[in-house]
């Protein structure tokens, strides 16, 4: 009889953490310095990194566009000996900017516009001080398919109604097919977004939206996928997603101007923003790592820019940047 | 009574009530699920730009602008799940028949293990099987203008061929408990095969059969990952099954991924969506049970 008794209270005990929920994470208390990731000769002011010595996990999330930066910018900080975990969710930047101001669940946010009043006190009800990390500039593609022959260039205006009002591509212009326009622009939380209503529809986005034709994805793949699908079809994204598919993708030059290093440079293509990532100083000093991973970032980000697809944001925004990281950190 | 009985009692009373403990909790799980959504919808539909009637007639469905007619998602999803029902019920049942009635045991053998490999497929599997085979087989015999690259047809076909396994097994057992005695009697006097299976065997299973196909109706207007993937990510009120439609299941799933931000609308929107939803496989599933329970015929 206790034989049963026994027998049951350990299927019970075997039982019950499972119920209960997984294992809590125990914090591995670090016997050396914090700090002693900082190494090596400095870059442009900022101290040096050594990735082998930084500990601990980082989190991030938001701008689809600013992921692949952050995920190169990731990669050669593991490469270089960095042993920890770097999340980095792609889900847009409003929604990043909520992970981190409003539920405090991320290190940094990713977003491709600045960050909204709202947003900044919403983080501080939370008891975090955004700080502003410019790390490239970003052409925000207008493509077709390949197969598309008609459309090499449209006006600002032409956009517009290409993305709202116009059923047929012959309604903007005559000389063109009198097909079905076929829309795929990234989702209504999306920096992208964002910054196309406000650039091209003077920051409404109900035109945009009451579009016929019209898929919204987060997912900017998806979207290449649908562009590539049919030559009647148009979106837009970041370039960096025009750069990785450019064999199967038409960029459109707007008022004339082509999306290239010099236009973005002097300013004179209509489409180019900024990409930020954001932290907090309180985070910064409590997560070394997240500091370390924000050093390395601002340090290298230009080595990497062009290879992901982007641009160089100019030296003195990046400058920018590096005295806030420095003011964040007390040096 | 003994000490010693006693104590047997309460010893076999534990793993008892350890059972109906769980028991209880899948309860609570289901109520709590409700709760919440009828909670969460009760948020949308307190919106004062929402109303019900709006909601259930509307044809456009934009949240973000203030259009909240649900008719376009409903209408894909109910296009997506007609193509795969006209899909897997024809074919299911024949498989099911050939099962039951004609499969050597040889043939059986091989053909069972295979359905059961092709219900084990992850619906992630099928949603790129939609895009990148079913999509592509439409746009080389329609034409690449007529099939657009995301379109409820596809996503549809491919429904139709994941709810495959479970119409033909769940059929072929309906058909598997008609008494062997009415096959024998009708033999007796003088049915070919053919005609004992479909003018006997097939009308005595149609209780089961039914419920099978109601069943399969609501798992292929609940999928989601194969419409997510390929029927279309925007909303668009359509009769043409080539064209890209988003369903209510595809609608939930780009919101719910990190789309909008919490209390907007949008974001409450996907509870009352999902409520609906609940709503229609549930009804579906106890109409399922109404049929076998009522039509259930006793042979004995």
């Amino acid at each position: 009889m206790t034989k049963r008794i026994i027998v049951l209270l350990l299927v019970v005990m075997a039982v019950l953490p499972v119920i209960a929920g997984g294992s809590k994470e125990i914090a591995q208390p670090s016997q050396e310095n914090p700090m002693a990731w900082m190494e090596g000769p400095s870059v442009n002011g900022l101290p040096g990194v050594n990735p082998i010595k930084v500990r601990g996990n980082i989190i991030s999330a938001g701008s689809s566009t600013v992921y692949p930066l952050s995920e190169r910018m990731a990669e050669r900080f593991k490469e270089e000996g960095y042993s920890g975990n770097i999340t980095i969710d792609s889900i847009g930047s409003g929604a990043g900017f909520e992970r981190f101001t409003v539920a405090g669940e991320t290190d940094i946010a990713n977003a491709s516009r600045p960050i909204k009043s709202a947003e900044i006190e919403a983080a501080k009800k939370i008891g975090r001080n955004p700080i502003e990390f410019r790390v490239g500039t970003d052409a925000l593609a207008v493509t077709v398919s390949k197969e598309n022959t008609f459309l090499e260039n449209v006006t600002m205006k032409q956009l517009g109604q290409i993305f709202s009002t116009a059923e047929l591509w012959s309604d903007v212009d005559p000389s063109w097919p009198s097909q079905p326009i076929q829309r795929f622009i990234p989702g209504t939380d999306s920096g992208t977004f964002d910054y196309f209503a406000e650039e091209v529809f003077d920051k409404q986005f109900e035109p945009l939206l009451a579009a016929s034709n019209l898929q919204l994805s987060e997912d900017d793949n998806i979207l290449v996928q649908g562009i590539e699908g049919s030559p009647y079809a148009i979106g837009f994204f970041g370039y960096a997603y025009y750069a990785a598919n450019a064999e199967s993708l038409h960029i459109v030059a707007i008022e004339g101007v082509q999306a290239s290093a010099v236009n973005v440079d002097n300013g004179t293509y209509p489409l180019a923003r900024p990409l930020f990532i954001y932290s907090d100083a309180t985070i910064m000093n409590e997560k070394p790592q997240v500091a370390a991973f924000i050093d390395f970032y601002l340090s290298y980000v230009d080595e990497e820019v062009i290879g992901v697809g982007y641009f160089p944001a100019n030296e003195e925004a990046i400058e920018r940047g590096r005295t806030a990281w420095l003011k964040a950190m007390g040096m | 009574m003994t000490t010693i009985s006693r104590k047997a009692r309460i010893t076999s009373r534990i793993p008892e009530t350890i059972m109906f403990l769980f028991a209880l909790i899948s309860i609570v799980i289901t109520v709590g699920i409700a709760v919440i959504l009828i909670r969460e919808s009760y948020l949308f539909f307190n919106d004062p730009a929402v109303n019900l009637w709006g909601f259930l007639t509307g044809k456009e469905w934009q949240p973000m602008i203030d259009k909240f007619g649900f008719l376009p998602l409903l209408n894909a999803t109910l296009t997506t799940s007609v193509i795969a029902m006209s899909l897997g019920i024809p074919v299911g049942l024949s498989v099911a028949i050939y099962l039951s009635e004609y499969a050597t045991d040889r043939t059986r053998a091989i053909l069972k293990p295979v359905l059961e490999v092709l219900a084990g497929i992850p619906t992630i599997v099928y949603g790129y099987f939609a895009l990148t085979f079913m999509t592509p087989l439409l746009r080389s015999l329609f034409g690449d203008g007529v099939v657009e690259i995301y379109n409820t047809a596809s996503a549809g076909l491919v429904i139709g061929i994941l709810v495959l396994p479970m119409i033909a097994t769940m059929a072929e057992d309906a058909i598997g408990a008609v008494p062997k005695e009415l096959r024998l009697a009708a033999y007796a006097l003088g049915g070919t095969k053919l005609e004992t299976t479909f003018k006997v065997v097939i009308p005595a299973a149609l209780s089961g059969l039914s419920a099978t196909f109601l069943l399969a109706l609501s798992r292929a207007i609940g999928e989601t990952m194969v419409v997510a993937l390929a029927a279309g990510a925007g909303p668009n009120l359509t009769a043409n099954p080539f064209d890209a439609a988003e369903t209510i299941t595809g609608y939930i799933v780009r919101i719910s991924g990190g789309d909008v931000s919490y209390n907007s609308v949008d974001y409450n929107s996907i509870f009352a969506l999902g409520l609906v939803l609940f709503v229609i496989t549930f009804t579906l599933n106890l109409i399922s049970r109404k049929i076998s329970n009522r039509f259930h015929q006793e042979y004995e």
